[in-house]
């Protein structure tokens, strides 16, 4: 029996949301540590030192605080699908969560942007349209060779983080009638069992 | 515009499933029926209950229903159920604004308001054709069709086995329809997407498209 898995969440997160759907896609029972960034760092409840960001997964004495590797790690635990890091395919799904990671970033300092300030003015959206770009041509392509995911036969860990990029997107007023594929792909992603919405946020996809 | 528009091809409208679009700055919801009929719907965007976009909504037994309350619509875009209140009847006047649909050339043709009759005179060339691709186009939908050589009044032209349409989702904006004959002599699927992002690009680049253009002869 591996360690029991402690995450350390901030809810409204993007990259903690694309954790929590992982490890609930994969079926990884974890314990909640809830962090509330928007506290001053002195107020906030003990766990997390000074310096680290949510998410961060604490397993025994490992201690990981990168989206995607978390869901690394999690896709080696005992018992998970293998298919969610597909030893075949496992390259092409590490450059697609490299990519991915690139993406949750991109996207969280635009919400930050857009949602930290008082006036209602959504930042440009540029870089966010040239990656779902990608995305959309790369899916396209993947539909007309028969293909249903990003990087494998099944869905892996790249299209957990890829539909958060895809999802949460649309808050930013990134128009998804422009990106049909993935707009069926991410339908396919919500009714895989153990799947979760973002609080909060609408279920645009 | 007074006319039928080319909104998405038919591989992104399966049984059941749901899809936004906007023609001209409309928004409107492309649905199938998941019932043997699978018939397709084309409705103003909009529910008439507090106005959640019906395009984030399911399909089930041959209803589309609504994300936020749940809300169901049949084929007829009549209300049929409200869920929290199951017992009662609903009034006739609570209805979804319909459009014009058809399924023509692998593609969804839409006939807003003021369109005529579904034109008679659009023809296809081939005998079976199969879509290939939607792909959107960051630039007006004037210079697309210049691309294409195609004239403003004319929806849809066909280069040998390959048949292109275009629509303007919004002022500045085109998405680019691309079909195929099944013949052994067309492109295949893939080869025509990858055209279709090199055209995208030349277009949004508002460089010469001519070479790419004459990758179909
Ligand atoms: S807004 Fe559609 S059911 Fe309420």
């Amino acid at each position: 029996m591996s360690d029991a898995l402690v995450l350390h969440d901030w809810t409204p997160d993007v990259r903690c949301y694309a954790v929590r759907l992982g490890l609930s896609l994969m079926g990884l029972p974890f314990a909640t540590r809830a962090v509330d960034m928007d506290l001053a760092p002195g107020q906030r409840p003990a766990g997390l030192e000074s310096g680290l960001c949510p998410p961060v997964l604490q397993a025994g004495r490992t201690r990981l605080s990168r989206p995607c590797t978390i869901l690394l790690f999690a896709a080696r635990q005992p018992g998970v699908a293998p298919t969610w890091l597909d030893p075949v395919q496992g390259w092409v799904v590490m450059d697609w969560l490299d990519f991915g990671a690139t993406a949750l970033d991109t996207l969280a300092t635009l919400r930050t942007a857009a949602f930290g300030t008082t006036l209602p003015v959504l930042p440009g959206t540029v870089p966010l349209e040239a990656l779902l770009r990608r995305m959309e041509d790369h899916m396209a392509a993947r539909a007309l060779a028969g293909e249903a995911w990003f990087a494998a036969p099944a869905p892996s860990i790249a299209d957990v983080v890829l539909f958060v990029v895809f999802a949460l997107s649309a808050d930013l007023g990134v128009e998804r009638d422009t990106c049909p594929a993935l707009r069926r792909w991410a339908r396919g992603l919500r009714r895989l069992p153990g799947f979760v919405v973002m609080p909060g946020v609408p279920d645009y996809a | 515009m007074e006319r039928w528009h080319p909104v998405s091809v038919l591989s992104d409208l399966h049984r059941g499933e749901v899809a936004g679009v906007r023609i001209d700055g409309h928004e409107v919801v492309l649905w199938r029926e998941d019932t043997d009929s699978a018939t397709l719907h084309a409705w103003e965007d909009r529910c008439p209950h507090r106005g959640m976009r019906l395009s984030f909504g399911f399909v089930r037994e041959g209803a589309l229903g609504c994300l936020y309350h749940g809300w169901q619509f049949g084929g007829t875009a009549r209300c049929r159920l409200i869920p929290a209140h199951p017992n009662v009847r609903v009034p006739a006047a609570i209805q979804v604004r319909t459009h014009m649909v058809r399924e023509h050339a692998g593609l969804a043709w839409v006939g807003m308001e003021g369109a005529g009759a579904f034109p008679a005179t659009m023809p296809v060339p081939w005998p079976v054709v199969q879509p290939v691709r939607s792909v959107h186009v960051s630039a007006g939908a004037g210079l697309l069709r210049h691309a294409l050589g195609m004239h403003a009044d004319v929806a849809m032209t066909w280069r040998g086995p390959v048949g292109l349409a275009v629509h303007a989702p919004v002022a500045g904006q085109a998405m680019l329809h691309v079909v195929r004959a099944r013949d052994a002599q067309a492109p295949s699927p893939l080869v025509l997407s990858r055209w279709a992002e090199r055209l995208r690009d030349g277009v949004e680049g508002g460089g010469d498209t001519t070479r790419i253009m004459g990758e179909l002869a």
